[in-house]
């Protein structure tokens, strides 16, 4: 902490030279000084690569900034506002033996205070809204009975976060950031430091402040989709005690019989808590593969086998394998995190693959779970179906490979697949997983443009807009919403702003049934003409060919840095997929979007 | 801490390639001497040496120098 507070000038410089940063604009509206928490803020932000720029409000003007509509927050626009207020925030509480209605309708007014501050955020400036819970007071006057009575001010406050919370529930971007947990991790006499509190009005503590930019950093690089997708981990002395190749399988230490047992077991356990919410596993260690599959049989073992989606043990250097899996997954270097005992393979990792998170674990692991929490790899800001099929997903891709190498044709691997695709404009059931798919794809993305959850609802209903997402299925398993494709229609063109798809269905057609289904709803809305556009990035080299195959030519004039590419629907159109099959409707009842179409048609 | 330890640290904390401050610096006369470097001045009193510095103190001093004194005296009252 004394090295990051001492270090952060020449750190915030040096953080500033890295190439390709992400750049964001983050309104602190502040109950308290924040003048700490956003240097602190930018330091954590510049270490994941995205660039804020901030607009502070006055001392305590969090609540006149947005009801009075300050011009000066207003014309900043912010991507991002974080409300930063503590419990010394909360208007009044409860009078000594309030009764407990009267306190009911304390909570109902302070909660409607926050909800038309919060409504106006969303619906005046549109941007995500980052809000604290409460932390609690280092003081208590009425002792335990601050918990237990209605009016105590734990109760009180407690009662405010169960409503806060209940609000984040039924409003998208809207992300509580956990002070009530955070300031118990740090303890309540640290977080408020008289010193700064009554010197400068900070409600934290420096430490406090560090512990709170790391956790708004993880909220925002979640908001961006940059958050950690797969944990690698190694084996010997880092899943079980002991070595299996030597000690063998009875020796192993794992389980609650001894105490260093424990702490192993525990740490499977926190893993596998980790994959059951759909964090990819994968193993990487140095070993014979039959002793490495032997440990997970072990009675005592949490994890196993099925749980992994790639598994290299070999005795080739880490960073290959790391690479390999990387590939075998189809997902990026920089979604990776290595979990390794061994301080040499963990230099050896960071040194030859940067991207790749190599948190400094140590040797003792009953800290190996606190370390990757204190990390906040893993963070997300909402939860979805997708995320907890997803190791079925992998698992049943580990089986698609097994059926492939067994056909010596890829077409007549395809048609066994028995594919089924539902392709249709955006559904409003869809648009969580359609924002997600947006702000987190990479490699197949054409144009890696981000939407907000606010455009994607915005273009789903507009008839300027062709939309498209589409889901497959095939004889192994469903494999989700896995493509998305917003086209800007303008007279008889549309120009293609987004076309992704996720890395799982590569190779599958899916690509042209999309661009079938692109092709039909032109037809449908007498668009002629499609722009395709191709913005080449560090991770999307796969896709610089797309356009290209599907028969595109490149325009005259176009930069290399945004490719324009140009078709025109031949009258009778032919369907490029032959191995899916269309679903003619949805699964899911169509919304009234089908008579917007046909009006925006007889416009166009 | 030693006067040449106390000025590399305030060197960092300034964002001043190590060995600028001799210590008769004015500190209005910093470009970086604003709110943030003197709670981390604070701060780094406290991890460190485990004193803790009233802000109304150093809003009385006017050198770099002044800041040391006020460090030392924290940490050695008589």
């Amino acid at each position: 902490m004394t090295d990051l507070l001492r270090k952060r000038q020449s750190l915030k410089k040096e953080l500033l030279q890295q190439p390709n940063l992400l750049s964001t604009r983050i309104s602190i509206l502040g109950g308290s000084t924040t003048t700490e928490v956003k240097s602190m803020l930018e330091l954590f932000l510049l270490a994941q690569g995205i660039r804020p720029t901030f607009y502070e409000s006055g001392y305590n003007r969090y609540y006149e900034d947005i009801s009075f509509e300050n011009p000066d927050l207003w014309n900043f626009k912010p991507d991002i506002v974080l409300v930063h207020t503590t419990w010394h925030n909360v208007s009044q509480f409860p009078e000594l033996l309030e009764s407990e209605t009267e306190v009911e309708l304390r909570v109902r007014r302070e909660m409607a205070r926050f909800e038309s501050f919060w409504e106006k955020i969303h619906t005046r400036l549109g941007a995500v809204i980052i809000q604290n819970n409460f932390d609690l007071p280092r003081l208590r006057p009425l002792g335990n009975l601050e918990a237990s009575q209605s009016f105590g001010r734990v109760n009180f406050l407690m009662k405010l976060n169960a409503e806060f919370a209940s609000y984040a529930r039924k409003h998208a971007r809207f992300i509580i950031n956990d002070i009530h947990y955070l300031s118990a991790q740090v303890g309540l006499t640290e977080w408020l430091g008289n010193t700064y509190w009554y010197g400068f009005h900070m409600a934290l503590s420096p430490t406090a402040t560090v512990a709170l930019a790391r956790n708004v950093t993880a909220i925002v690089t979640s908001i961006y989709g940059k958050s950690k997708k797969c944990l690698v981990l190694d084996l010997d002395n880092t899943l079980w005690g002991g070595i299996i190749g030597d000690d063998g399988l009875q020796n192993l230490v794992l389980g609650s019989d001894h105490p260093v047992g424990a702490a192993f077991r525990d740490f499977q356990q926190y893993v596998k808590d980790l994959q059951r919410r759909g964090i990819i596993l994968a193993v990487c260690s140095k070993n014979d593969p039959e002793n490495a599959k032997e440990g997970f049989s072990h009675p005592d073992s949490v994890l196993k086998l099925e749980d992994f989606a790639a598994f290299k043990t070999n005795w080739d250097p880490k960073p290959k394998n790391i690479r390999e899996i990387a590939e075998e997954l189809n997902i990026g270097l920089d979604s990776m995190v290595f979990v390794d005992d061994n301080p040499a393979e963990r230099a050896f990792v960071a040194e030859q693959l940067p991207e790749v998170a190599v948190p400094d674990v140590g040797s003792d692991v009953s800290l190996f779970a606190e370390i990757l929490e204190r990390e906040r790899y893993f963070e997300v800001d909402k939860l979805v179906q997708e995320d907890l099929n997803r190791a079925a997903f992998y698992n049943s891709n580990a089986q698609r490979k097994v059926a492939e190498s067994s056909f010596g044709d890829y077409g007549e691997f395809l048609g066994s697949l028995e594919m089924t695709a539902e392709i249709g404009p955006f559904l409003p059931v869809y648009l969580e997983r359609i924002t997600q798919l947006i702000n987190k794809t990479n490699q197949f993305n054409l144009t890696t443009r981000r939407y907000t959850s606010a455009e994607v609802e915005a273009v789903a209903q507009d008839p300027g807009f062709v939309t498209l997402y589409g889901r497959l299925t095939d004889k192994f398993g469903d494999n989700g919403l896995v493509s998305v494709l917003i086209g800007h229609v303008l007279a008889d063109t549309v120009e293609l702003d987004v076309w992704l798809m996720s890395c799982r269905v590569l190779n599958r057609e899916m690509e042209l049934a999309m661009f079938d289904a692109l092709v039909e709803q032109c037809q449908a809305r007498g668009i002629r003409k499609i722009v395709g556009i191709y913005i080449p990035s560090k991770k999307n080299g796969m896709v610089a060919g797309h356009y290209g195959s599907l028969g595109f030519s490149r325009m005259d004039g176009s930069s290399e840095g945004r490719q324009l590419w140009f078709y025109e629907a031949p009258s009778t159109y032919a369907p490029k997929t032959r191995h899916i099959r269309r679903l003619a409707k949805p699964l899911l009842a169509a919304p009234e979007a089908d008579n917007e179409s046909v009006a925006a048609q007889t416009s166009v | 801490m030693t006067r040449d330890e106390f000025l590399s640290q305030m060197d960092e904390i300034l964002g001043l390639p190590a060995g600028t401050l001799r210590g008769d610096e004015k500190l209005e006369e910093l470009e970086n001497w604003d709110s943030t470097s003197l709670i981390t001045f604070i701060a780094l009193a406290e991890s460190n040496a485990g004193v803790s510095i009233s802000p109304a103190r150093v809003v009385n001093c006017f050198t770099v120098g002044d800041l040391l004194r006020l460090a030392q005296a924290e940490s050695n009252p008589c």
